[in-house]
């Protein structure tokens, strides 16, 4: 099973990519769970930090929710629009 | 005997018309407002006021509503710390952004009543002084124009995926959060 990871803004900068797809070997996989594993690479906390949302196919989504093969799966950091 | 006055239809309100855009390149929010008055509630239809709505259209052909609102935010002059801002950089997600802008403006304008809705959003490198967004609400009263709008711009600049970076000194700083209120 694959997924596409997207980051953004911050999270982009600390890892130095913005997109990449990832393998999955053992199924079901969260976002939260995904998270810890990408979380050295990022020198961050493998617990999902509270400001950090989940977007699944471009809906805002739980960070417990099971991922599918294909999914685009975006971690996005503190919004400022506007 | 005299003849009865033709019924009045009842009409139910149309669903809000709203224009939502993602703009790359700087805009003048005046020229877009315009742009979008021309073309509001009622535009095209014959001249008269629209039964139910409250709306009407112009002789030129122009829709027109009682009550508008309209928010133009632009880029200060200065960082959150106060040094001299070079620019703004206001990053997006392609694909989700526009979703939960459109998404966000549906649910505003349902809830609010409102006949019409624009959104106007920069992307990219963005310098002191230019517009960022332009939000504007047409609706029947100004309770309804007023709250739309500010209830949406409140929704986009924490709901919307937005990042913004203030260029300063030759360095880029991510924003954490949004101005207060």
């Amino acid at each position: 099973m694959r997924v596409c990871v997207k980051l953004f803004a911050s999270l982009r900068e600390r890892a130095g990519w913005g997109e990449r797809w990832v393998e999955i070997a053992a199924a079901p996989v969260s976002p939260a769970e995904l998270w810890s594993q990408l979380a050295p690479e990022l020198q961050l906390s493998a617990q999902l930090p509270d400001g950090i949302r989940v977007a699944i196919n471009h809906a805002f989504r739980p960070a417990g929710t099971p991922l599918a093969d294909g999914d685009e799966l975006a971690f996005l950091p503190p919004i400022s629009g506007g | 005997m005299e003849a009865l006055p033709p019924p009045l239809v009842a009409r139910r309100p149309p669903a809000p018309q709203l224009t939502i855009e993602l703009r790359q390149q700087a805009f003048e929010p005046l020229e877009a407002l315009a742009a979008w008055q021309s073309a509001g509630p009622g535009a095209g239809e014959p001249a008269g006021l629209h039964a139910g709505t409250g709306a009407g259209t112009g002789p030129g052909g122009g829709g027109w509503a009682p009550a508008e609102s309209q928010f133009i935010g632009r880029v200060r002059g200065c960082t959150a710390a106060g040094d001299p801002l070079e620019a703004l950089e206001l990053e997006h997600y392609p694909g989700m952004t526009e979703v939960r802008l459109e998404q966000l403006a549906r649910e505003c304008a349902a809830r609010h009543g409102v006949l019409a809705l624009l959104v106007v959003h920069r992307v990219g490198r963005i310098r002191p002084g230019e517009a960022i967004v332009l939000v504007a609400v047409a609706a029947d009263r100004r309770g309804p124009a007023q709250r739309c709008g500010m209830e949406l711009l409140e929704a986009l600049k924490h709901e919307a995926p937005f990042w913004k970076r203030e260029w300063s000194g030759g360095r880029g700083t991510w924003l954490e959060g949004n101005t207060a209120l």
